[in-house]
């Protein structure tokens, strides 16, 4: 059965944010899924020891920072964050200008992130991802494409 | 030749599982590419191809390649690895 609440919502979607590397990058995300109360407050450091272990750089400009699955405890709920930052990111050598961060609990992210890996193998619908500033057509294009369960 | 591979890792074909596999694949020097059933078949040292398969635990794909079985036998391993999501 799906969640009452979208895995998207409104308020996790930043389309200004500014972060002078990944890990600040990585520390705006763990910042929304805190507020929108996704996660417990461990789950920063969960990203973190992600992200060092390997980049979290998807293609196309966009990276999902996540956590390990032994660290998916820490999840309350499933969400994504999506972080816009318009002035770039550099990523381990790739510049990242949107973040998709991903709590989930259980391998319903594999569908969203099949959903997601399709929009970014299309240039054009990549473009309109990253450029997208309405938070609702950011929602919209993650939903249709495909959603957390 | 032709591997029948199941995925066993309990987060299913994850990003950075996506990775390790698609960097063996690039390795390879053969073009390998990776089907589940009833789709078209993708580039196995692509990433994002990888994960536009959605393979979560249980799946089945198959793997391609026009010869070096070792090659072969080393991605099919890869996207077998029951162990894929531990740190």
């Amino acid at each position: 059965m799906r969640p009452a609440r979208p895995v998207l919502e409104p308020r996790a979607v930043r389309t200004a944010e500014f972060a002078a590397d990944r890990i600040a990058a990585i520390h705006r995300c763990a910042d929304v899924l805190e507020e929108i109360g996704a996660v417990h407050p461990a789950y920063r450091q969960a990203m973190l020891a992600r992200e060092r272990m390997m980049s979290t750089y998807l293609g196309a400009g966009v990276a999902v920072p996540h956590c390990l699955d032994r660290s998916r405890v820490l999840v309350k709920r499933d969400a994504l964050a999506v972080l816009r930052l318009p002035g770039g990111v550099d990523w381990d050598g790739r510049r990242v200008t949107l973040c998709v961060a991903i709590a989930a609990r259980g391998d319903g992210h594999i569908e969203m992130l099949a959903a997601l890996a399709e929009i970014l193998l299309d240039p054009c619908r990549a473009r309109r991802l990253r450029e997208a500033t309405d938070p609702a057509d950011i929602a919209a294009m993650l939903c249709a494409a495909g959603e957390l369960r | 030749m032709i591997r029948t591979v199941t995925i066993r890792s309990a987060a299913g074909l994850h990003a950075r599982a996506a990775a390790t596999v698609a960097a063996a694949a690039a390795g390879a020097g053969i073009p390998i590419t990776v089907r589940r059933t009833g789709r078209p078949a993708v580039p196995a040292d692509c990433p994002l191809a990888l994960l536009t398969l959605a393979a979560t635990p249980g799946t089945e794909l198959t793997v391609e390649a026009d010869g070096d079985d070792a090659a072969l036998d080393r991605v099919a391993a890869l996207l077998a690895d029951p162990d894929a999501d531990r740190g």
